[in-house]
């Protein structure tokens, strides 16, 4: 089984980097047949390769939760898009695009991060930097179970 | 007395925040106003004493769809006060960037935003469950531009490879002719596509706007020329100001822009209508298989004007690339004294001019951005109020959907202009 990792996200936007920051700790541990990736724009799911037997997209979150508090989703629990406008096509618009085009394998889990913000220029808050080895085991659990 | 009100509250695949209303009254449409409430952005404002080295890419930042837009204006707007006037290659890598902006806005506008409306879907995800044919076309279309301007512009969204003169660095012969092969697939998938899109239903809409864009000099307009008008008027891009004057009303956060007076409009119909002979061979034959004259005034076929211009910006990419000598050192020098600039450009939405004045030491004392979207704002609200006046006895829900491609049809930028959608058509 072939599983890729994305980690959705800026890393000069504060918690918004927790993504790329995840995967690549995720990409140091070496996991035979997991591949990872880091997006700025989730509309680069559109080009993913077709040969992945699960997708993990791991994103920064504001749910309203306790910030740093990491939760796994499946793409029916995104609140919905809007599609309003393409300035900002949404994750769950881009998935729903992504699936009519069959361009994201059937299974696909999303770990999320609840963050403090999104600050230009700043770093990761104190308490999204401290749930990033939390994230990491979330990821590696998933990555397990589907492979178990 | 009887009225009635149309109006959306938030419109849908267009850039940026806005709404729509229209008021009715006895049967006769008393107001219209296309609302752009999203926040002003103030870009005039905080130029203000920044170093005119860092226009390009402060400017590129108004807009993530048309960053080359506002780069080359600026840079124009710099070299004109600075009497500079670049190498002839130095434009052509211009004109190919421009290209690769042109390749990405069009595909997107035509297959993801403007088709959905013809095809009756919501939008393109809609459309990609039954003509997953089409979206997957578009998408490569789309991808096309998008190593267009990586090779070019150093990345494929807000360029970095741009600077006052020309560029920080030229791509090699060997990096454009590897994007060729995409350019030249992507050109036939359009071509393809044609019938399609010549196969939609065009309400029968003719409107007299007076037509502004840049001229043909240099060939179909792009990256130079100077103005000229459907009304006969060819002038320099710096009496521009002479002629175009901005107000603002109340109802919108972006200026309106008047010509002499009067509306006016720029864009792919003007573009199209004032130079449709200066097109390449296979963009006017595309032009005729979808049935265009040499000029069009029906604002709905404006996506059969932007698949001709697709398949001309296409072309014109394998052009350049195919004559590309690749001597000329990649900027000019540009020694600034202070004074003033003009520049125009043609963004894929239309005529976008910039006009700076700088301190001696390089610092802008003031500035002034005319993107095409609020130059357009009169003519779309004239549009939907003679559309909706001949057709008060199509049902709510109809006549709604028919006003959004109205404003569709103009593929309007509401986060440039505001300086601007949400449609509301209120009967009472």
């Amino acid at each position: 089984m072939k599983a890729l990792v994305v980690g959705l996200g800026s890393s000069h936007r504060g918690d918004d980097a927790s993504g790329p920051e995840v995967v690549a700790e995720v990409a140091a541990l070496r996991l035979p047949d997991v591949e990872v990736m880091v997006m700025a724009d989730p509309a680069a799911l559109l080009d993913l390769p077709r040969s992945v037997d699960l997708l993990v997209l791991v994103d920064a979150m504001r749910s309203g939760a306790a910030p740093g508090q990491v939760a796994v989703l499946t793409e029916g629990e995104l609140p919905p898009g809007t599609a309003a406008n393409t300035h900002e096509l949404g994750l769950a618009d881009v998935i729903e695009l992504a699936r009519a085009l069959d361009r994201v394998p059937p299974r696909l889990v999303i770990v999320a991060i609840e963050a403090a913000h999104f600050d230009h220029g700043m770093p990761m808050s104190s308490a999204v930097q401290e749930a990033v080895p939390a994230a990491v085991r979330t990821v590696v659990e998933v990555l397990g179970a589907a492979g178990g | 007395m009887t009225s009635r009100t149309v109006k959306v509250g938030m419109l849908a695949r267009v850039e940026g925040e806005g709404a729509m209303l229209v008021d009715v009254r006895d049967g006769n449409v008393e107001d219209v106003q296309l609302r752009i409430f999203e926040p002003p952005r103030f870009f005039e404002g905080f130029l203000r004493g920044r170093d005119y080295r860092e226009l390009p890419d402060i400017t590129a930042r108004i807009c993530g769809i048309c960053p080359v837009a506002y780069q080359l204006s600026a840079c124009l707007a710099i070299e004109d006060a600075c009497g500079v006037e670049v190498s002839e290659e130095i434009r052509l890598m211009r004109r190919l960037l421009y290209c690769g902006e042109w390749i990405e806005s069009h595909a997107l506008h035509i297959f993801f935003l403007h088709a959905p409306d013809f095809l009756g879907f919501d939008g393109a995800i809609e459309m990609a469950r039954e003509h997953r044919g089409v979206v997957e076309a578009a998408l490569r279309i789309k991808r096309a531009g998008n190593e267009l301007m990586g090779v070019v512009g150093g990345r494929s969204v807000h360029p970095i490879n741009v600077k006052v003169g020309g560029f920080h660095r030229m791509p090699t012969g060997q990096e454009l002719r590897a994007v060729r092969p995409a350019l030249i697939a992507a050109r036939d998938e359009v071509l393809e596509l044609l019938p399609l899109l010549a196969g939609f239903e065009f309400p029968e809409f003719e409107q007299p706007h007076l037509y502004l864009a840049l001229g043909a000099e240099n060939g179909y307009p792009l990256e130079t020329g100077s103005l000229v008008s459907s009304d006969g008027l060819q002038t320099s891009v710096s009496a521009f100001g002479d002629h175009v004057r901005e107000q603002h009303v109340e109802h919108s956060n972006a200026l309106h822009a008047q010509f002499d007076g009067h509306r006016y409009m720029v864009g792919p119909l003007a573009r199209y209508s004032l130079h449709s002979r200066a097109l390449s061979t296979l963009a006017t034959q595309a032009a005729l298989a979808v049935g265009l004259g040499e000029v069009c005034r029906n604002p709905f076929k404006s996506i059969l004007v932007r698949a001709v211009e697709l398949v001309f910006a296409l072309d014109e990419a394998v052009r350049i690339i195919d004559g590309w000598q690749g001597t000329a050192a990649a900027a000019v020098p540009v020694t600034m004294l202070g004074g003033q600039g003009h520049g125009a450009t043609e963004a894929p939405r239309g005529l976008l001019y910039h006009r700076y004045r700088f301190d001696a030491d390089g610092s802008i004392l003031d500035a002034q951005i005319v993107p095409p979207t609020s130059q357009n704002q009169p003519s779309i609200e004239d549009d939907l109020r003679i559309f909706v006046q001949d057709r008060l006895d199509l049902a709510h829900d109809e006549l709604t959907r028919q006003c959004e491609t109205v404003i569709r049809n103009y593929d309007p930028c509401i986060s440039c202009a505001t300086h601007f959608l949400d449609l509301r058509i209120e009967r009472r």
